[in-house]
Order: C-alpha cells, then sequence, then structure tokens
C-alpha cells in the first residue's frame, strides 16, 4: 500500500512542482539596493548624521535597466534588512481599537507605549511604536530613453498608483473611517513618515500595509503598482527621497524591487523546486522500497530470533 | 482456648476490675432506678443519670439504655469512605490536582502570563490548565459519589434493633453504642457487637470472618451463660448489662472487658465479641449489644489506605517531563543570553534574495539584542526594565521568564489527564467487559481496581502466585484409594491431562463418558463400582477395605451439619481433606452422621445385609491431633462390642516409620502406588490401625492424661506420649485426593513462560505440596535441575534436638549461606554447560527468613534470577511480601502477585501490580489488589493482550504527546531567533491555548484507547510479543529521541517554509502577507501534520480514528472561520482578523498547506519503512505473517476433530502419559497454619489456629464438666 501512495503523490507533486516553477520563471523582478548607493562619498563614513541632517537633499536619482519585458501590473516593493517589525516590544505597540474607533481614541496607554501621547498630554492617533516608524521613502520613475514627446502617443508614462495595496479587510474593518491622525509625529523625535491628517485612516494605505507586521526582520512591503508594460533593455530611472533611517542599526539594507506577479506571486522559485525535489524523492523511495521487498523479504525467523 | 489466652484475660481483667470496681459500683446503683424508665429513642426518661466521668482508656457502656451512653457521645454508626464533602470538594479536590508538577507548573505560568514580562495573554494557559482541572474533577467527583452511594446504601441497610419489647427494624446509621439488635442468619454485623445469646441451644454461634481474613472455614463464638436468655425480646429488654472495656482499636484478635451485670463482673474474651465484616452462619438468629460503631470498629480501624501504586512507565515519564524541563531551560537560557548580549556577527553579503539565506539566518546568530541603535524600539529615555538597554542582565533575566512563559506548550499539560482518562476507559470498557475474562460459573467478571497500572501489566517479568486457592481450587477430591495392594479409582487428574496435551495429545473432556458409577459431589470424585456402597465386599480383601473404610469415618474431627441424610449432610472440616476423606466414607457406605462429645456415629451399610442398615456408635476415648511436626492425626476409639481400636492417618514417611514389621509386599505396592499418585499430582495419606488391648491402652491413658494435665510443655509431652502408641501399626492402604489445579493452569503456566515472565510458587504449603504443584503446573520437570535448600535436614534436626534457640540460628544460617553459594556456583556452571536446561531454585521458609539476610540477599537473588522457577515453601504472608520487594527493589524488574487469602495481601500490596482472586468467599486479596480475576488462567488474556496493548497504547500516547508539543514549541522557538530573541508570541493567544486541549486532543486518546497491533487470539498465539514488554522496548530513550528528532526537523519545516511566504508578494495583487499570516499558516500546517503523524503511527485505524482526525482538523478550520471573522473582545488585538480568508485568497497557502505537511511526514515515513522492513518489530513481523487474513475471527483455530473414536482417543492418550513416575510422593493434610496476617501487622502472635470447629465437641464436655462443678 505504501509504494502506490509514493508514486501517488510523485505523480502529483512533480506537475505542481513545475508549474510553479514556470509561473515563477516568468516573473521578472529588478532589485535596486541604495541603502548605501545612494548616500554621498564623503559622507559614508556617518550615515545616522547623513540620515539625520534635515537640511541635506536626499533625493537621489539612479537608472536601471530592464532584463526582460514586464506585463503590467508592475508592483513596487521597498524591502528592509535587520528591521524586527516582529519584536515585542515593536509588534504589540498598538492600539487596533483605537484605528477603528473614533471613541476609543484615548484608549492608548495600555498598548501605544512609549508613543501613547504626545507633548501636549493628548493621546496620538495612530499611537504606538508601528505607526511613529512609517516609513517614509519615495521613490519615482520614468523612462529614460523613449521620453514622451508632443503629439506621440508613445508608452504612458510611468506613474505610481497607491490605492489598492492593502488587503480589503484592513481598508474596511481595522482601520476606521471616522478616525483622522491627530497629534501625529509632533514630538521631539520624529520617527518617520507624516501622516495627512484630513485623510481618514481608511485611506491611509501605507500606514496599513506598514503596520501589517512583517514576520521576518527582512521583508518587503507593497510600495505602489504601476500600469504601465516596460520592454527588455529599456533604461528607467529611479528618483529616491532617502529619508528613512535605516543607518543607526548594522545590516540596514533598503532596496526598492520592482516586479510584475504571475498567479502564484512573486518571483518565488522555492514552493516549485520544493515540489520536484519532494515528488522526486516519493518515486525514488517507491523504488527503494520495491526493491527492498524484493531483497529483503520480512521473515518469521526475525521473530524466533529472539 | 489456650491456656496462654486464659492467662492473658486474667491479667486484663485483674487491671481492668480494679481501676473500675469503686466506680462500678455507684453505676449499679444508677442502673437499678434507670432500669424502669429506660427506652430507645425517646426523651422521656423522668430519671437521669449523671454522666459519669470515664478513664480515657476504659470505655462504659449500658446496654439498652439510650440515655445513659448519650453524654459520652459515642459515634454513630453510619460511616463514610469518601474522600470530599459538598464544602471540602473544590478545595480540597483543588489541592490534590495541584499536587502534580505539571499543573503545579501551568498554575505558576498563568500567574506569571498576567505579569507584563509574559509575551502571551493570561487565557493561553488558563483555558487549557481550566480545562484539566475541570476534567479531573470531574472524574474525582464521579468516583467520590460512586463511593458515597455505596456508602449509603450500606448506612441504610436495615437490621432488627430492640424497641421496647418488640424488634423494629431500622437502617444501620441509626445504631448506637448499647444498642440491643437481632441478627439473622446469612447476614451481616452492622458494627462490633457482643454476643449475648443465640437461637443454638448451647448460645454459640458460627460466624465467617472471610471478609476480615480471608479463611472461610466457620468459626464458632460462644456467649457469656448469664445472657442466653435474651433470646426472646421480652427477656432482652430486661438485660441491663454494663460493659467496660478497652477503647477502639484495630486489633482483631484481642479484646478486653468485664459485663457486670446483676453486680456480678464477668470477663468478657474475644470469644464473645462479634465484629463488623463477619456474617453469620448456621444460625437462626442471634441476639448482641453493640459496642463499637461506624469508624469505631476493628475493621474500619483496620481499613489502611492501601498505596497507591505508581506504574513503572509513569515514573519513566516523569523522567521525560524532566528532561522536557531540562530543554525548556536550555532553550530559554539561549533565547535569554540572546536578548541580552550580541554576537557580533558579519553580515556575509547575500546576492540575491533566496531561501536559503532564510534559512541560514537563523544559525547566525542574528545578533539583535536590546540596543537604542535601533531606534524604532523606542528604547530613548525610560524604559521598562524588561527592555532596558541599560541594564543587560536585567533584561536577560527577565527574558528568560517570558521565555518560559511562551514555551510552556513543550509540558504537555494535559498528558496527565489524558492517560487518565484512556486507562479509566481502558479498565471501564475493556478490562471489565472481557468476556474472555468472564467466569460464567461464578459470574465473576474481571475487575480493575485501580485504573493506574493497566501499561504495567504488559511489562510484567516476575508473577509470583500463591498455591492454594490461586493454582489450585482449593477443593480436594477424594480420587483414587489404594487398598491392600490394589488399586481403585479410574479418573484421570488434570495434571496428567495436561501432562498429555504437553506430549501432544489431546485428551477429550472425560465429564460425559464416565461410567454410570461415577460419583461427583463436593469432596469426592471417584469412579470404581468395585468399592461404591459396600461392593467392596465382593473384592479379593475386604476385610481391609472395611477398616479403611472405619478409618476414614471415625478417624478425623468433622463436624456434620445439617439433615442427618447421605444427600443432605455437610460437613465442617477445619481442612478440606478431611472433608473429603470423611465424604469417601460416606459412599463407601460408612455414613458419618453425629458427633457427639464422646461418640462417632456412623451408618453401616453393608451388601450382605442389604437393606439391613446398621447404626453404629464408636466411643472416642482419645484423639491425637494433628500437627505439622507429627504429620499425623490418631484417634482410640471404642467400638460397641468394646474392642479398642486405634486408627491412624499420616504423612507416608511417618506411616511407614511406625509401621509394624511385615506385610512387605503390601507396603511395596503400597510405595508404589503412593509414587504413582504423586506423579498424578495427587495428595496423599497413609491409612493404618492398631488393635490395642486394655491393659496397653489404660496404662498408656494414664500418661496421656498426666500429660495433658501438665503445665509446661503440654504439646511437646502429649506429642511424646503419643509416640508410645502409635506404633505397630499395620498399613491398611493409602488415599489419594486430588487438590485441583484451576482451569487451565498449565497451559497458562506455559503460556506465561513462552512470553519470558518467570512464575515464583510461593506458598504456606509443605516443600513436598509445592514441588508436587510445580511438577503439576510444568514449573519443574524430572530434567529440571533443582536446589533445593530446607530446613529438613539432619544437621539442623540434631541442633533442634539441643534446643538451644542461638544454636539452631547460627546452624541454619551457616547452611544456608553455604548452601546458596555452592548452588550459586554450580548454576552458573550448569548455565555455561548446558545452557538449555532448566533450573528451579526450592526454598522453605524458614531458610529463606536466613537467606534473606542482607549479607546472603545478594546469592539469594542471584541464584533465584538465574532460575527459571522458584519455589518457596512455607513462608509466611511477611516472607512473601519480602520476596516480591527482593525482586521488585533488588533486581528491579516488573512483578506482579496474585493470590487469593489473606495471607496474600501483604504480598499483593508488594508487588508493582497485584491480582486478587475473586468469585470466592474471601474478599481480603482483592480489597488489597489492583486486578480481580476469578482464574488464574485469566492472566493470559490480562497481561498477554490488556496489559500489552496499553503498553503499547501508552507508549505510543506518550511519545506522541512528547512528539506534538516539542513540535508546535519548537516553530515558537525559531521564531524567537528573528524576533530580536524579545520573546514575540508566533501564535495567537488561542491557537496556543486550545492547541492541546482541542486541535490535538481527542485523537491520541482514541490511539489509546483503540489501537492494537495484533488481534486478541494473535496476542495469545504469540506470546514472545509479550517480551517488548519486558525490554520496554517502546519507550527507551533512543524511541524518544528519534520522536524528538523528527520534531525537530518537522518544526524546522513548518517554520521555515512559511516564514519565507513573507518574501514575496503573494497572488496575482502582490499583495505582501504579515506575520500573523504566516502564523496561522504555520498553525495550520503544525495541527494538519501532527494529526496526520498519528494516523501514521497507528496500527489499526477505525472510523473512530477518522472521525477524530478529520474532526480535529475540521475543528481548527471551523474555529478559525469563525475567530478571524468576528472582532473579539477577548484579545487585546484583532492580530488575526480576516487572515484566515486573506490566505485563502492566495494559491500559496494552498500550495503550502499540501507541500508542508508532506515535507514534514517523509523523514517519518522513511523511517517507518525502513524500520518495519530492515528492523522490524516483533509485532510487525506477525502482522506481516497474518496481514491477508481477512478478519480476526478466522484466527481462531477450531479443534482438530481426530479420527478415532472417544474411547480409543482416550485410551490412547493414556498409553501416550509419561511413563517415568516422579520421585515425590504427594502428601499434604491440612491448609497451613500460619498467623494472621493482621495480627502478625500488629505484633500480636495468635497462638493456635482456632481449630473451632474441631473443637466444639471438647467445649461441650469443658461445658458439661463446669455444670457439673457448679451443681
Amino acid at each position: 500500500m505504501v509504494i502506490p501512495v509514493l508514486a501517488f503523490v510523485g505523480l502529483i507533486f512533480i506537475p505542481i512542482g513545475l508549474a510553479c516553477i514556470v509561473s515563477s520563471n516568468k516573473v521578472v523582478e529588478v532589485v535596486y539596493r541604495y541603502d548605501t548607493k545612494c548616500v554621498p562619498g564623503n559622507m559614508l563614513h556617518n550615515k545616522v548624521a547623513y540620515i539625520q541632517n534635515a537640511s541635506i537633499d536626499k533625493t537621489c536619482t539612479r537608472t536601471l535597466k530592464i532584463p526582460r519585458d514586464m506585463k503590467r501590473p508592475i508592483y513596487i516593493y521597498y524591502q528592509l534588512d535587520k528591521f524586527y517589525q516582529n519584536h515585542r516590544r515593536y509588534s504589540t505597540s498598538r492600539s487596533d481599537a483605537q484605528l477603528r474607533e473614533p471613541k476609543a481614541a484615548g484608549d492608548v496607554a495600555e498598548f501605544c507605549k512609549p508613543e501613547a501621547f504626545a507633548a501636549n498630554g493628548r493621546p496620538i492617533v495612530p499611537c504606538g511604536l508601528i505607526a511613529w516608524s512609517l516609513f517614509n521613502d519615495t521613490y519615482s520613475f520614468a523612462r529614460r530613453n523613449r521620453l514622451p514627446r508632443d503629439g506621440d502617443h508613445g508608452p504612458p508614462p510611468l506613474t505610481v498608483s497607491k490605492r489598492g495595496i492593502s488587503w480589503p479587510s484592513e481598508r474596511g474593518h481595522l482601520f476606521g473611517k471616522n478616525v483622522f491622525p491627530r497629534n501625529f509625529q509632533n514630538g521631539s523625535l520624529v520617527g518617520g513618515g507624516q501622516l495627512d491628517p484630513r485623510k481618514p485612516l481608511s485611506e491611509q494605505e501605507d500606514l496599513m500595509v506598514w503596520m501589517r507586521t512583517a514576520a521576518l526582520p527582512r521583508f518587503r512591503k507593497l510600495y505602489g503598482r504601476m500600469e504601465a508594460d516596460l520592454v527588455a533593455g529599456e533604461l528607467i530611472t529611479v528618483t529616491v527621497r532617502n529619508s528613512y533611517n535605516s543607518y543607526s542599526y548594522a545590516g540596514g539594507e533598503k532596496a526598492v524591487v520592482l516586479s510584475t506577479a504571475g498567479w502564484l506571486g512573486g518571483r518565488n522559485g522555492f514552493l516549485g523546486r520544493a515540489y520536484v525535489v519532494v515528488g522526486m524523492a516519493c518515486f525514488l523511495l517507491a523504488l527503494l522500497l520495491t526493491l527492498l521487498c524484493l531483497v529483503f523479504p520480512m521473515k518469521e525467523e526475525h521473530l524466533l530470533l529472539r | 482456648m489456650s491456656s496462654r489466652i486464659k492467662e492473658m484475660m486474667r491479667v486484663a481483667t485483674a487491671r481492668l476490675g480494679g481501676e473500675q470496681s469503686p466506680r462500678g459500683g455507684t453505676s449499679q446503683a444508677g442502673r437499678a432506678e434507670a432500669s424502669r424508665t429506660a427506652r430507645l429513642g425517646g426523651g422521656g426518661g423522668s430519671l437521669r443519670r449523671q454522666p459519669q466521668p470515664q478513664a480515657p482508656t476504659v470505655r462504659t457502656i449500658y446496654c439498652n439504655d439510650r440515655e445513659a451512653n448519650a453524654p459520652v457521645g459515642y459515634k454513630g454508626n453510619s460511616v463514610s469512605t469518601t474522600k470530599y464533602s459538598v464544602l471540602t470538594f473544590l478545595p480540597k479536590g483543588l489541592f490534590e490536582q495541584f499536587r502534580r508538577v505539571a499543573n503545579l507548573y501551568f498554575l505558576m505560568i498563568s500567574i506569571l502570563s498576567t505579569t507584563p514580562i509574559s509575551p502571551v495573554h493570561p487565557v493561553t494557559n488558563v483555558v487549557p490548565l481550566s480545562l484539566v482541572l475541570l476534567v479531573s474533577l470531574i472524574k474525582e467527583a464521579f468516583e467520590d459519589w460512586k463511593r458515597f452511594q455505596n456508602d449509603m446504601s450500606i448506612n441504610n441497610a436495615h437490621v432488627d434493633v430492640l424497641q421496647g419489647q418488640k424488634w423494629e427494624s431500622a437502617p444501620w446509621k441509626r445504631l448506637q453504642v448499647g444498642d440491643i439488635v437481632r441478627i439473622k442468619q446469612d447476614t451481616y454485623f452492622p458494627s462490633d457487637l457482643l454476643f449475648l445469646s443465640s437461637t443454638n441451644p448451647d448460645g454459640v454461634c458460627y460466624i465467617e470472618t472471610a471478609n476480615l481474613d480471608g479463611e472461610t472455614n466457620l468459626k464458632i463464638r460462644k456467649a457469656l451463660e448469664k445472657t442466653w436468655d435474651c433470646v426472646i425480646p421480652e427477656k432482652a429488654s430486661e438485660f441491663k448489662g454494663e460493659i467496660q472495656c478497652e477503647q477502639p482499636n484495630n486489633s482483631l484478635y484481642t479484646f478486653t472487658g468485664n459485663l457486670i451485670v446483676d453486680k456480678q463482673t464477668i470477663p468478657i474474651s474475644p470469644n464473645q465479641i462479634l465484629l463488623r465484616g463477619c456474617s453469620l452462619r448456621n444460625t437462626e438468629y442471634i441476639v448482641a449489644a453493640v459496642i463499637f460503631t461506624g469508624h469505631e470498629t476493628k475493621v474500619m480501624m483496620n481499613s489502611m489506605n492501601v498505596p497507591s501504586k505508581r506504574s513503572t512507565l509513569e515514573k519513566k515519564l516523569d523522567k521525560l517531563i524532566l528532561a522536557l524541563f531540562a530543554t525548556l531551560f536550555t532553550m530559554c537560557v539561549i533565547g535569554a543570553i540572546g536578548s541580552g548580549f550580541m554576537w557580533e556577527v558579519h553580515n556575509r553579503a547575500l546576492s540575491r534574495w533566496s531561501e536559503m539565506e532564510v534559512l541560514c539566518s537563523a544559525y547566525r546568530f542574528c545578533g539583535v539584542f536590546i540596543n537604542e541603535k535601533y531606534f524604532y524600539l523606542g528604547l530613548r529615555g525610560r524604559v521598562e526594565d524588561q527592555f532596558n538597554p541599560k541594564n543587560r542582565f536585567v533584561v536577560t533575566i527577565l527574558t528568560m521568564f517570558t521565555l518560559i512563559t511562551l514555551y510552556s506548550t513543550i509540558i504537555p499539560i494535559s498528558l496527565y489527564v489524558s492517560i487518565e482518562m484512556i486507562k479509566f476507559i481502558q479498565c471501564a470498557k475493556f478490562i471489565n467487559n472481557d468476556l474472555n475474562m468472564y467466569h460464567a460459573e461464578s459470574n465473576t467478571p474481571a475487575l480493575a481496581r485501580t485504573s493506574n497500572l493497566n501499561e504495567e501489566l504488559g511489562q510484567v517479568e516476575y508473577i509470583f502466585s500463591d498455591k492454594t486457592g490461586t493454582l489450585t481450587r482449593n477443593l480436594m477430591e477424594f480420587f483414587k484409594c489404594s487398598i491392600g495392594g490394589e488399586i481403585y479409582g479410574t479418573g484421570i487428574t488434570e495434571i496428567e491431562k495436561g501432562g498429555a496435551e504437553r506430549a501432544g495429545v489431546k485428551i477429550d473432556d472425560d465429564e460425559g463418558k464416565r461410567s454410570a458409577t461415577a460419583v461427583h459431589e463436593k469432596g469426592f470424585n471417584f469412579d470404581d463400582a468395585r468399592i461404591m456402597r459396600g461392593a467392596w465386599r465382593n473384592e479379593p480383601n475386604p476385610d481391609a477395605c472395611v477398616q479403611f473404610c472405619r478409618c476414614l469415618a471415625i478417624c478425623h474431627t468433622v463436624l456434620p451439619e445439617g439433615e442427618e441424610t447421605p444427600e443432605k449432610i455437610t460437613y465442617q472440616a477445619a481442612s478440606p481433606d478431611e472433608a473429603a476423606l470423611v465424604a469417601a466414607a460416606k459412599n463407601f457406605g460408612f455414613f458419618f452422621y453425629r458427633r457427639t462429645p464422646t461418640t462417632v456415629l456412623v451408618r453401616e451399610s453393608h451388601v450382605e445385609r442389604m437393606g439391613s442398615i446398621q447404626d453404629v456408635a464408636y466411643e472416642i476415648l482419645n484423639v491425637l491431633e494433628f500437627n505439622s511436626t507429627r504429620k499425623r492425626q490418631s484417634v482410640v476409639c471404642r467400638f460397641p462390642n468394646g474392642k479398642l481400636v486405634l486408627y491412624c492417618k499420616g504423612a507416608d514417611n511417618v506411616i511407614f516409620e511406625r509401621l509394624a514389621d511385615g506385610n512387605h509386599d503390601i507396603k511395596k505396592t503400597s510405595r508404589e502406588h503412593l509414587e504413582q499418585f504423586g506423579s498424578a499430582g495427587l495428595r496423599t495419606l497413609c491409612l493404618a490401625y492398631r488393635d490395642l488391648s486394655r491393659e496397653q491402652y489404660e496404662s498408656w491413658n494414664e500418661k496421656f492424661v498426666q500429660a495433658k494435665s501438665s503445665l509446661r510443655d503440654r504439646d511437646k509431652k502429649l506429642d511424646e506420649v503419643a509416640e508410645l502408641i502409635e506404633k505397630d501399626l499395620i498399613l491398611i492402604g493409602c488415599t489419594a485426593i486430588e487438590d485441583k489445579l484451576q482451569e487451565g493452569v498449565p497451559a497458562c503456566i506455559e503460556t506465561l513462560s513462552a512470553a519470558g515472565i518467570k512464575i515464583w510458587v510461593l506458598t504456606g504449603d509443605k516443600m513436598e505440596t509445592a514441588i508436587n504443584i510445580a511438577y503439576a503446573c510444568s514449573l519443574v520437570n524430572n530434567d529440571t535441575k533443582q536446589f533445593i535448600i530446607t530446613s529438613e535436614t539432619d544437621a539442623i534436626r540434631d541442633a533442634e534436638d539441643r534446643g538451644d534457640p542461638v544454636e539452631i540460628a547460627r546452624v541454619i544460617k551457616d547452611s544456608v549461606k553455604q548452601s546458596l553459594r555452592s548452588y550459586l556456583e554450580e548454576a552458573h556452571r550448569s548455565l555455561r554447560s548446558t545452557p538449555g536446561r532448566k533450573l528451579a531454585f526450592i526454598i522453605d521458609g524458614r531458610c529463606l527468613m536466613y537467606a534473606l539476610d542482607p549479607a546472603l540477599r545478594v546469592n539469594l537473588l542471584g541464584l533465584s534470577l538465574i532460575c527459571q522457577s522458584v519455589v518457596c515453601c512455607r513462608v509466611s504472608p511477611l516472607q512473601k511480601a519480602q520476596v516480591a520487594s527482593l525482586v521488585r527493589k533488588g533486581a528491579r524488574k516488573i512483578t506482579l502477585s496474585i493470590g487469593d487469602g489473606a495471607n496474600d495481601v501483604s504480598m499483593i500490596q508488594a508487588a508493582h501490580v497485584g491480582i486478587g482472586i475473586s468469585g470466592q468467599e474471601g474478599m481480603q486479596a482483592v480489597m488489597a489488589s489492583d486486578f480481580a480475576i476469578a482464574q488464574f488462567r485469566y492472566l493470559t488474556d490480562l497481561l498477554l493482550v490488556h496489559g500489552r496493548w496499553s503498553y503499547l497504547r501508552l507508549c505510543k500516547v506518550i511519545t506522541y504527546f512528547f512528539y506534538k508539543n516539542l513540535t508546535f514549541t519548537l516553530t515558537q522557538f525559531w521564531f524567537t531567533f528573528q524576533t530580536g530573541f524579545s520573546g514575540q508570541r508566533f501564535y495567537d493567544d488561542w491557537f496556543q491555548s486550545l492547541y492541546n486541549v482541542i486541535f490535538t486532543a481527542l485523537p491520541v486518546i482514541m490511539v489509546g484507547l483503540f489501537d492494537k497491533d495484533v488481534s486478541a487470539s494473535l496476542s495469545k498465539k504469540y506470546p514472545q510479543l509479550y517480551q517488548e514488554g519486558i525490554r520496554n522496548t517502546f519507550f527507551r530513550w533512543k524511541v524518544i529521541a528519534v520522536w524528538g528528532f523528527f520534531a525537530f526537523y518537522q518544526s524546522i519545516v513548518f517554520y521555515y517554509f512559511t516564514a519565507a511566504a513573507s518574501q514575496h508578494g503573494h497572488g496575482s495583487s502582490g499583495k505582501i502577507l504579515g506575520q500573523w499570516d504566516v502564523s496561522t499558516m504555520a498553525f495550520t500546517c503544525v495541527v494538519v501534520t501532527v494529526n496526520l503523524r498519528l494516523l501514521m503511527s497507528c496500527n489499526s485505524i477505525t472510523r473512530w480514528h477518522y472521525f477524530s482526525v478529520a474532526g480535529s482538523i475540521a475543528a481548527w478550520f471551523l474555529f478559525i472561520f469563525i475567530y478571524s471573522a468576528i472582532m473579539t473582545s477577548f484579545d487585546r488585538q484583532e492580530n488575526v482578523y480576516f487572515v484566515i480568508y486573506v490566505l485563502m485568497s492566495t494559491f500559496f497557502f494552498y500550495l503550502t498547506l499540501m507541500l508542508a505537511p508532506v515535507i514534514a511526514l517523509f523523514g517519518d515515513f522513511l523511517y517507518l519503512s525502513l524500520q518495519r522492513w530492515l528492523f522490524p518489530y516483533d509485532y510487525q513481523v506477525i502482522q506481516e505473517m497474518h496481514k491477508d487474513d481477512p478478519h480476526e475471527y478466522s484466527m481462531i483455530h477450531l479443534p482438530e476433530r481426530s479420527h478415532l473414536s472417544p474411547e480409543e482417543a482416550r485410551s490412547y492418550a493414556i498409553s501416550m502419559l509419561p511413563r517415568e513416575n516422579s520421585k515425590h510422593t504427594g502428601f499434604a493434610f491440612d491448609s497451613p497454619g500460619y498467623e494472621s496476617f493482621f495480627a502478625s501487622q500488629q505484633g500480636v502472635g495468635v497462638p493456635h489456629k482456632p481449630w473451632d470447629v474441631a473443637r466444639r465437641a471438647s467445649m461441650k464436655q469443658q461445658r458439661q464438666q463446669q455444670h457439673t462443678g457448679r451443681s
């Protein structure tokens, strides 16, 4: 009974694995790590001073080459390393009630410390370390070698759409329509991005994405979406406003990622490979057991030997 | 009553009387007044006696006078054996629960989890703890409720109490000290009573004490003459005695007190005391006064708390739990150190994101610690201690606690309660309901009295068995005899049958094929028409036959009961052997029907005078009683015609020594017959007689009377005098009594031996008898090399004759020491030279006493462990227990004791598992036992089937619990590495709290209940399978390590496969999954996998398995669908809101859910298959051999039909019986005269076993003498 089961598992898994690999290979991914490249050479020895100096213009423009054709939509991610969103102190420093209900705006003391109250003693909305450390680098993209000219209906400009980057449950339920940012980032120390106090939280999708804390210290988060096709060899310019402090701790990599998505999601060869490997292993094991059956049949002597 | 007791009583009486005499006078004065008004229950006594101050050592009881007793405030007669009351249930029950380490641990964790250092909500630990406590408490309450109901039914049993002038029925609990009660035949005594009067004319009653000491023979109690007339209520109501007696105590065999009635002080002896728990027999009713009630009765004060036993597996489980604690501690230390200190790690520059890197990162010790550099952690300014980077040491310590709280799931909290439930159901549903262990004749099913020890039954290596009543039925049947050199009786004993079956010959049960003349009644199972009912007249030696029958009919101390017809009469005898002999005489035409103090009346019917039945009165002049040194019993009787004859019966060697010269032929043939009987397992006695002349007798009788009245060494002098007349005997013949083996004993013993179990017989019987039974049970055979250590050697006898006790002890000790040493060497030599040879070790109690000396103990243990079978004879109950604990503690083997009597209680309690034989009259062994079965042969089922299954199941359950908790906790542990060692939880609180009690609880219980490696019939067919239990194959560290390894492997698979998910966008919308998505996915994989893993380890999969596994997985999905759809106010964060729906919108989830369990289980699968093919366990071999069997019922082989006719088969079978005669002749006479177990526990020696029944005649005589003396 064992051998057919193994063969069956192998039979199922290998096609699934191949499908996954195909899907993953179709995905085109461009990663550009800019945490050191966007720091001027003279500041490299003291990157923290660079990032904390508000007077320096931190815009940095780089050119990327698209290796293969990328079909729309193209997803833009930012990726951080050694950023412990899953640290106990960090990931529990939030108040879901406050995010959802205007009434619960003051319900912060228990959960949100040390970012519960502003300097004037009023509760911060959204409170807590997570919101406070909102990622605030921005990216903009432009085509380099095919600049749009008047009257030319060339490819559309590379505009980044920031709508629909969060999960619907967050927009619909977790972040309230009537909750507006208050007292946010007006303390002595600014952790990260600002929020538009006129927009309710249910429309602040960057915040939603950021507050869905990542499981691992190296993570990607969705920044936006470009509804444009890119062709192989095309050069695009990325304009990064590098303002998020990832320099005060070691290994704080930052990167911007452009990726298409297949039915399985982003480029992820692992799942497919695993399926194929397991399927093959099952076949092998089935073979091995068949051999064992023939070479070492079980005998009654085993019992009598003891 | 022996002189010693009398003397004791005199002393006690004097003491009591002395203390009490002044006060006695005053109270008597009061009594006279009160006697007119006293009545029961009412408050109408117009005159009240002043309460008497009582000395604390003495209790004064006014009979029949409740008001007088009221001031003292004796306890009522209601008893309660419950552990809790309504009020104490919760506190006491909880206290009991928290005495368990696991529960206490979880209580501490729960408390810890309410503090801010806890990463988890208290619900995580409180919910499983409360569920576990709830289940345990419900079980406790249920059991206590049963005890309560039991108490209630006892307390509400009815007894007749004297109310005014008539008997009124009242419940037991209303009974008070001083009440007069009437007890009817065959009912139990409600409390300890002073026996006042009986319907029997001579003021005696018969009681059965089986509940107290297991002895089933009736005892006589005799009321004080003064109170004999209280039988009728009118008289009883006039009885106004005052009893002064000792305070309640637990000594069953002593009582000191006085009855003061009519200003006369009469000492009360134990002979007037009727103890609660005994029952009245052969007496219409008795009247008695209540002296001790309720918990103050002797039997209640004796009810010791049976030491609760824990199984060896559970003790090993404790070690496993300790190992888990150690693991937990290690994990916490690693985490804590990681949290506070830093390993400088150089990041490898990895060019691209890959899952390999994720895997590697765990081993890089990411170097995260509490540091202000991590600005987003907000560590500037005032920070709580746990995260304060300025005090790393405190951070480390607090993180340690945090992690302990987080990893608490590594300790399987529900393990104990699951095991308890499993064992409880195993007992209640399987063991107690097993039809294979149901004894239809006595309507007794097996009974598991404790549910702690089921799996211990699967690991037993040594069985200590009592002989009488356990291996044998204690049912003596007259089976054969040899008269004048001729054998009569044609039966085949069970033992011969067993031997024949072992030799490969099947003998059909011969019950139906016996000749029409065969008679089978109590004590008589004989098939030979030649001598039945006087037919011996036509035999060649009728005179010998007459003597034979007369000897049987006269020479005994049996008491006939009931109607004086051969059909209805029953014989009360001190030993069943005697009754069997008398029953034989009855069937041969010498019907003993009445005994008077001086005569034995026998109704003799001779064939020559058919129809003319003659009643003959034989005058009994002297009875020379049996004792263990004499090994014989003689009676001197006078025939109606004045002829004087001495009849003697006894052991062959004793009789043969005392035979007159001549008649060598008969002696020789008789000896041969004795050997023949002996090898058939029969107990033999030789009968002899001697004609005495008047002069001879009278001169001897003078000496006898002298000896009888001597004050010092009376017993010894009597023995000496007896020697003078018990000589020049003429041999009549010999009798053979079958000490019937219990049904199926030889087969059972053989099966158990094949299972690797060694069986020791511990008996109080003589060495000959014991060896005989050992032969019968094939524990010993002629090829066996026997090592015998006995105190019956010449050297020891010589020392005894010299009489110096110190010298005797020295001689015995030396000889024991020497023989132990030489036997041990010899045994080792024999083991080397002829390894296959069976060795047996036989020792008697006296030598055992010295062999158990610490200096010799090692040799004793060494020798007995080498030997396949050990027989200890003449051992006291205490020695039985010592032997059991010698093996238990000295050899660290798992032991089982089985016995049926009170003398086995200590042994039963000393062994790991105690088994009582139930369904017989005595309950003491059963009350002390852990399991009760009706027959020895049911051990096969109990051990090989239930024990083995329980062991396998329990091992599986425990190792599985270990695995599932370790797997779960390790995923947490891997996560800790990537959270900066902050102790952030991976799972939602409710996931963690319900993991053990809901999502993985039921299937493992199903396995604990239903897993079956091979069927019951195969278990018994291949007893070798049992050895896996003895070797503890399934619960070794190796097995645990394998589980642990796979738990490790699987947890890595679960964690990293799912954690990788947060690296990429998922689904065509490119959205990213967060931490809670990952953890929910991981949890789903864990739940699915551990449930599937259980299915993989099942040997037999029933629909219950499918239901429970599918149900558990479904329960998880149902839970998460509901839980993530609502915003719970119980949780402080809405972490998992909508998570499962988010997950289910991605293909990734499904693919991972399919892949992760397969990869996780692949390793187990590979291991299990290879193990099964290359290194199979025994049971797996059997499974393979029988895998094509369609159904287990087909395994029961029908007995093969032989082609021979039944007669042919039978004669063939007999011809195939082993020819070689055994060197042993069986001899037995009595049940051994032990000291009572309780008495020996109390340090009170009981001078003699009360031969109560036999003494009745002499008591009558004494009474007559008293009468004559008084008048």
